[in-house]
């Protein structure tokens, strides 16, 4: 027992030394404390039990400090062994009484009601001691602090501020640790040689499910579209036990999202050209940059709306997925195609919920429906805030293009595929202020779990319903049953 | 027309010359109800750049996260207004031009009444999904208004 708390000491001495932030010595620091109250009630009772959390969580350290001393004589040594041993000083090095010696560092934490006459003792005796710690119990607060902000990751990143690509990259391995319905995963890598990844929402269960797909972020500029990915995900996280609408399509589909296609061009955004839209790609030798990603799909490829040239924002690349990027996210789709129900891509800005085509006014097999699910998901975000979307194919209301990835994912058999163009109208463009980020992520979920929502009870009808009149039915037929026998 | 507290409404007919490409489009329009009166911050505002006694030089109205400092609000609203006649004078049938962002704006000192403002703003045209900058000279009155008294396409940079 005592070499379990010693080692448990030089752990915790070791890390509060050091002084670093990332410090989680609570827990531990706990384990010692009860186990050292044990050692001393033991003394008395000789319980072989430990002591129940709570009461150990009661224990406070505030005013405790630990000194550090290096004695100079053998009667400076024997008379910090007296101190420590009667007052029942907490050693924290060396870890033995009998190792206390002249010229080497002796580190005691003294409990707050013994710290003046500790150090009255020391002054007494010409003992020349530094306050290494000033007050142990501001370091395990601030301690546990960081640990719980590190394990709860939904509440302290704070999802109303635009956040660069490393924190991103951060927080999909915070939330991805924060909760057992979350998988990240490797997409490809960029131009750059950058990570590309995707978070997989997935309520576990045995049945086959089916997959919503959702991008952010293939144009570099459109801060707000990431923003609302990584909020999508965060409410998703917090509501899928007490919103109904959530848990049920959850236990049907799984949900994949992508919070930013286009990482070189984000970070080239934050740091060099905040209007950047294209990829980072080098062509011409390096004298001209970037593909709109939104071009490079295999759908129509240059056949409208785009440019061969490399200086012009539509530039379409060398050849239909000519770029890393557009490849990346092709071969993932295309593995799981059959099982892809909706493609969902969020752009900004223009306020526009777009159905397929923008290489062609001819309407997609499937137009009315698109366009029914489209108004309705319009008619919910503009519940929220009385904000106005505007419906329809990209083609008819906004210009033609060739290219894009909306396109491409309804053309290889995706049957709900939109476009969404977020806030804001032309006022602030794609520099949307921060205190819209909210407003637009909560108006536009509301567009969303719409869509999903539909798709999820037209391809998994009644479940519900049947549930409750299958065991509507059988609770009818045992009471019967009962009433016989009882009778 | 979005202010404040309230919205106007605004209707207008746009024509755009069929023959001459190059003509600004033809804009008959009519305001439903009355603009709010800004005759008190307008003379604020006038009054507060009268009185500097370095000219004002900003750059990046919004910000890159879309911030505007309240002071800086009536430099953009200014810039606004601004664009929309540079705009106007760019419009045709296959362009769709905002104002994305003010570069750079310095105050030019002048002897009279007006207040002088040289802008470099970031045009969004949204078809061709291009940034174009634009330098415009603007002057303006509280009782006077706006003018443009020169404006020119510059080249993007690479």
């Amino acid at each position: 027992m005592k070499l379990m708390i010693e080692q448990g000491q030089v752990w915790l001495y070791n890390r509060i030394v050091q002084m670093k932030h990332s410090v989680q010595i609570y827990p531990h620091l706990l384990w010692i404390v009860c186990t050292k109250m044990w050692l001393f009630l033991g003394m008395t009772f000789s319980l072989g039990i430990l002591i129940p959390g709570k009461l150990c969580s009661d224990l406070q350290y505030d005013g405790d400090q630990v000194l550090h001393i290096v004695p100079e004589t053998f009667q400076q040594v024997q008379h910090l062994q007296h101190l420590c041993s009667t007052l029942m000083l907490d050693l924290w090095k060396p870890q033995q009484l009998e190792d206390i010696r002249a010229g080497e560092d002796l580190h005691i934490r003294v409990p707050a009601p013994l710290v003046q006459e500790v150090k009255d003792s020391l002054d007494q005796h010409m003992i020349s001691y530094k306050v290494l710690i000033n007050d142990v119990q501001e370091l395990v607060d601030e301690s546990v602090l960081k640990e719980r902000s590190q394990r709860q990751v939904p509440e302290s990143y704070n999802y109303t501020e635009y956040h660069p690509m490393e924190e991103i990259y951060e927080w999909m391995t915070q939330i991805e640790k924060s909760s057992e319905l979350v998988t990240q995963h490797y997409l490809g890598n960029t131009v750059e040689n950058r990570t590309i990844y995707y978070l997989q929402i997935s309520q576990p269960s045995n049945k086959p499910k089916k997959i919503i797909w959702m991008d952010c972020g293939i144009h570099a500029r459109e801060w707000i579209a990431p923003a609302f990915c990584q909020w999508f995900v965060k409410e998703i996280l917090q509501n899928y036990e007490s919103d109904a609408t959530i848990r049920r399509f959850l236990q049907n589909l799984d949900l994949y999202v992508l919070p930013v296609i286009n990482v070189d061009g984000y970070i080239y955004s934050w740091e060099a050209e905040r209007l950047w839209r294209k990829n980072r790609a080098p062509y011409m030798n390096g004298t001209c940059y970037g593909t709109d990603l939104n071009r490079n799909f295999n759908s129509s490829w240059g056949s409208v709306g785009v440019s061969f040239n490399c200086t012009s924002e539509v530039f379409c690349g060398s050849g239909p997925e000519s770029e890393p990027e557009t490849r990346a996210v092709v071969q993932l789709i295309e593995q799981k195609k059959s099982d892809i129900l909706c493609y969902l891509t969020v752009h900004s800005y223009g306020q526009y919920i777009l159905t397929p085509y923008g290489s062609t006014t001819t309407p997609p097999s499937n137009n009315e429906e698109l366009m029914q699910v489209a108004e309705k998901a319009a008619a919910a975000l503009m519940g929220k805030y009385g904000t106005s979307y505007k419906v329809g194919s990209t083609s008819l209301i906004l210009y033609s293009n060739s290219g894009s990835s909306r396109d491409w994912a309804h053309m290889i058999g995706i049957p709900f595929s939109y476009t969404f163009e977020l806030r804001d109208n032309g006022t602030y463009g794609f520099v949307l202020p921060p205190d819209q980020i909210q407003p637009t992520c909560e108006e536009t979920m509301l567009a969303v779990t719409t869509i999903i929502d539909y798709v999820d009870q037209k391809y998994f009808p009644g479940g519900a319903v049947m549930l409750t009149s299958g065991s509507l039915s059988l609770s009818l037929c045992l009471s019967v049953v009962f009433t016989w026998i009882a009778s | 027309i979005f202010e404040k507290d309230s919205t106007v409404n605004c209707t207008a007919e746009v024509l755009y010359h069929l023959g001459n490409k190059n003509a600004a489009p033809d804009v008959q329009f009519t305001i439903e109800g009355e603009l709010k009166n800004t005759d008190e911050a307008d003379n604020l505002f006038y009054n507060r750049i009268k009185s500097l006694k370095n000219e004002l030089v900003a750059e990046n109205i919004p910000d890159s996260y879309g911030n505007v400092p309240p002071e800086m609000e009536p430099i953009r609203a200014l810039a606004w207004a601004a664009s929309g006649y540079v705009i106007w004078k760019n419009s045709n049938e296959n362009t769709k031009y905002q104002l994305a962002q003010i570069k750079h704006v310095k105050q030019v000192k002048r002897s009279d009444e007006y207040l002088e403002f040289d802008y470099m703003i970031l045009l969004h045209e949204n078809v061709s999904q291009e940034i174009i900058p634009w330098q415009m000279t603007v002057l303006w009155h509280p009782q006077h208004g706006i003018e443009v008294t020169q404006n020119s396409r510059q080249p993007k940079h690479v």
